[in-house]
């Protein structure tokens, strides 16, 4: 990954602890709930030595956290995912993406592919393959940190997109939109910046891009070889062509710098300026998204007061992050029943509800996701997620890191570990009901304490 | 039935609470129901409902011409008009017509019909008749994509049936959301309600959670209140359509912003042996149609709900060999409820003058539509439609 410490942006400034902005356990906390899904006790002490520049070097690097199952994960994932495809079982590839999210050692490449799920969202609903989907998920996971062209090349020649926006029936004698539109509005500008004309025109130029056996194929028969005229420039373009034109346009950069905010900014952070700031750099970086990932996280912006607890957790980084916190590895909850919850809160994995995909920022959360994520964060707490059902002995946990065993010393220490807060004397009230019964810390008392802290408001919001 | 504002007298929450709740403003709105306030609940009969035996009529000799095993007896017909009447196992809905609350409108299908269960549950679905148009979007997600629409939170349409969503709830922006149990809105006893309030967690987003999730337990509430009421549980037939009807209403007393409910009734393809499957399956229908519509009415929800049953096709006018039916065309489309215009509308098709074996098909079912969308919802119908159509005179 190319390093971007030539040219700091003013926006973008480099982070520098400081008396106001101190490198704590807060912002070690903030660090892996942005940009991973949280992190075990043992992580947070570790970055919290190292300094930000190590802690931000090891998530850019992809060695974020310590695999429960070491430098085997790779290959495990791997058979996993091949199991799942020879069995062509929709929920089971749901599950092996939360077996990644819950054993990864990088666990941004998985918010990566996560964000581009969404970004190009595309439902089994309508693709009804195992295969094509879990391949444009490794799609997502390879080229997701790269130069965003050639992630857009792979992903919209591959066939499950092709099968998902219709391009086999887009013929010169009776074109399909669906891709082109798409194409634009979604993928590359962004509503506003091409015309309906466009679309029509940008739809001839795909024409002839299908899927036989199961690959892309450019039949020329089906192309309209006549010309086209797009986004003001007239020529007898092909789909090449229409995608070159499309990532050299400015607005594709913007929404890429948009994009990158969404998933590690705070609602409304950063600002007009501070966006195009991004997207000037990276068309400088040629869409460069490793780029801009770097350039956001090690910035003030990203380590400010205002960025701090002001994004909403998706239903993933919130069940991932809650388990991998908790250190719930042995055994780890269900991945089946993590995904059937995924869905639940309102996040369905590989059946994102509309092309746009899911609505994200405050629409994770309404009455039906509210009420999911109490019950979720009671049954993980509970253990009932585990097969078998299984307490996690969360006193010991506690104990484990040095944490006094009595109610007050188990709120401290959950505090500590889940939000950064220092001081849990403002949390009491939140979980003043949980623990109030007895000065007995039990295994059921710990766990309806950890619910109700998983349960507030500030679990909600990374 | 308690409502949201009795609970909420009560509700410890609320002198906690760091904000309005989202629906005690609305409770502050006017009372009388705005067209924001209108329900369409679909039920969809799966598998091609034998409408000459739903609507059976009475004057056509055709019928006993062609339906020698599967004719009911002129007796055992509950008649609605000296020509027509329904099947005996629909006494309830024979009852809401009496009342008012049911309009038929007879022989609704499209030109050129498809026979493929498939196909043609595809061309209701999408009000399209391109095979390419078929996998895109839905005639109510179409609907509710217009930007007339608010967007709500917990989705502007609800799937109850446990199967995969329909199509027709599918549009470019807006989604359903798939409810079968009332589990998902109910909060575990051993959770705690109080966690919201979390006092040290500012800003405006903050706030918004807050105030969504007490709203959200606020809602639970009431539901597991609702669900505590015996009275209603009687009232509905224990048919897995009765259980969808009966979540429904729970539902839309909750309330749920939904706009849109969307259940779904299986089993109507009979080949063979139809006439006890197919009784069982009008009286199911009937009833849980019945129940439905009078519990609304007893919460005084009555005028704020419209329910639409549709079939993908009719069938054959002639029985087959395995004392059944296979697919056929055109079919009754039920509409019920208290705002609509009941009757009979639309003529009666002939079963003496077919096309090739099948009735012909005098009313295009996207006039149906047209009518729900425009006339209930206040919804524009051109774009979800694909163009205009004569609206019915049913509501």
């Amino acid at each position: 990954m190319g390093k971007a410490r030539e040219q700091p942006v003013s926006q973008w400034d480099r982070y520098q602890p400081d008396d106001d902005s101190p490198w704590n356990l807060r912002r070690v906390v903030h660090l892996h709930r942005r940009a991973g899904f949280a992190a075990t006790w043992a992580e947070l002490a570790r970055d919290l030595k190292d300094g930000p520049e190590a802690a931000i070097e090891r998530l850019l690097d992809g060695k974020a956290c310590d695999s429960p199952v070491g430098n085997e994960f790779e290959a495990i994932a791997g058979l996993l995912g091949d199991a799942v495809v020879a069995s062509d079982n929709p929920p089971r590839l749901k599950a092996w993406w939360l077996y990644r999210m819950l054993f990864s050692p990088d666990p941004l490449a998985e918010r990566l592919a996560l964000m581009w799920h969404n970004h190009f969202a595309t439902s089994n609903r309508k693709v009804q393959s195992v295969a094509l989907m879990r391949e444009q998920n490794d799609v997502f996971r390879r080229l997701g940190r790269g130069r965003f062209g050639e992630l857009v090349i792979a992903v919209v020649k591959h066939p499950a997109m092709l099968v998902w926006l219709d391009a086999d029936s887009n013929r010169k004698e009776h074109p399909n939109e669906n891709l082109a539109r798409e194409l634009m509005e979604l993928f590359t500008l962004g509503v506003g910046n091409y015309t309906e004309n466009d679309v029509k025109e940008a739809a001839r130029a795909l024409t002839g891009w299908t899927v036989r056996s199961g690959e892309f194929r450019e039949v020329p028969e089906y192309h309209d070889l006549l010309p086209k005229t797009i986004l003001g420039q007239t020529g007898d373009f092909a789909g090449d062509d229409l995608l070159r034109m499309l990532l050299g346009h400015a607005a594709t950069s913007g929404r890429l710098a948009r994009r990158i905010c969404e998933l590690l900014m705070g609602d409304g952070v950063a600002g007009d300026e501070a966006l195009d700031e991004l997207g000037a750099g990276l068309r400088e970086h040629d869409l460069n998204v490793g780029w801009a990932i770097e350039t956001v996280l090690r910035s003030n912006a990203f380590f400010s007061e205002a960025n701090i607890g002001s994004r909403v957790q998706g239903p993933m980084e919130f069940m991932v992050g809650a388990a991998r916190a908790l250190e719930l590895f042995d055994p780890p909850p269900s991945t089946l029943l993590l995904a059937e919850w995924g869905a639940t809160l309102g996040q369905d994995l590989f059946h994102p509800p509309t092309v746009f995909g899911w609505t994200g920022g405050r629409g994770w959360i309404n009455t039906r996701s509210v009420i999911a994520r109490t019950n979720f964060a009671g049954a993980l707490a509970d253990g009932s997620l585990s097969n078998p059902s299984h307490p996690p002995d969360l006193p010991a946990l506690a104990r484990r890191r040095g944490a006094a065993s009595d109610p007050d010393g188990l709120l401290g220490f959950f505090a500590k570990l889940l939000f950064g807060v220092e001081d849990a004397g403002e949390l009491s009230q939140t979980v003043g009901t949980a623990l109030a019964e007895s000065n007995e810390v039990t295994l059921d008392s710990a766990g309806r304490l950890v619910a109700a802290l998983l349960g507030s408001s500030r679990a909600q919001l990374a | 039935m308690a409502t949201r504002r009795e609970f909420l007298k009560t509700a410890s929450l609320v002198a906690l609470a760091p904000t309005v709740p989202v629906f005690l403003q609305r409770a502050a709105r006017a009372a009388e129901p705005g067209p924001d306030d209108r329900i369409l609940v679909v039920v969809q009969l799966d598998g091609g409902n034998d409408g000459i035996n739903t609507l059976i009529p009475l004057r056509d000799e055709g019928y006993a011409l062609h339906r020698k095993q599967l004719r009911v007896p002129e007796e055992r017909v509950l008649k609605l008009t000296g020509d027509v009447g329904l099947h005996p196992s629909m006494r309830a809905a024979a009852d809401l017509f009496e009342s008012g609350r049911l309009a038929i409108v007879q022989g609704v299908g499209y030109p050129n019909p498809s026979r493929s269960h498939d196909v043609s549950m595809a061309i209701w679905h999408t009000a399209r008749f391109d095979r390419e148009e078929h996998k895109s979007y839905g005639w109510i997600g179409r609907a509710l994509d217009e930007p007339a629409v608010e967007s709500r939170g917990a989705g502007n349409s609800v799937f109850v049936a446990n199967q995969a969503m329909p199509m027709a709830l599918i549009g470019r922006r807006s989604a359903g959301s798939s409810l079968t149990r009332l589990d998902g809105l109910m909060v575990r006893n051993e959770a705690p309600r109080t966690p919201l309030l979390d006092a040290g967690a500012g800003g405006d987003l903050a706030a918004f959670v807050q105030r969504t999730a007490l709203d959200a337990y606020a809602t639970a509430e009431v539901l597991a209140e609702i669900a505590r009421q015996p009275a209603a549980e009687e009232a509905y037939p224990s048919s897995e359509l009765g259980n969808q009807l009966k979540l429904v209403s729970q539902l839309i007393k909750a309330p749920l912003p939904a706009r849109v409910y969307y259940a779904a009734q299986g089993g109507y393809d009979t080949h063979a042996v139809q006439l006890p499957v197919h009784a069982r399956l009008l009286r199911e229908l009937s009833d849980a149609m019945a129940a439905f519509l009078n519990d609304l009415r007893r919460a005084q929800l009555g005028q704020r709900v419209v329910v639409m049953c549709f079939s993908e096709f009719g069938r054959r006018v002639a029985e087959n060999a395995s004392v059944g039916t296979d697919h056929g065309t055109a079919g009754p489309v039920l509409v019920a409820g208290a705002p609509v215009r009941a009757g009979l509308h639309g003529s009666t098709p002939s079963l003496t003058d077919l096309i090739d074996g099948d009735v012909k098909t005098p009313l295009d079912f996207r006039q149906v539509y047209a009518t729900l969308l425009e006339d209930w919802l206040g919804l524009p119908s051109e774009a979800a439609l694909g163009g205009r159509f004569e609206k019915l005179g049913i509501l």
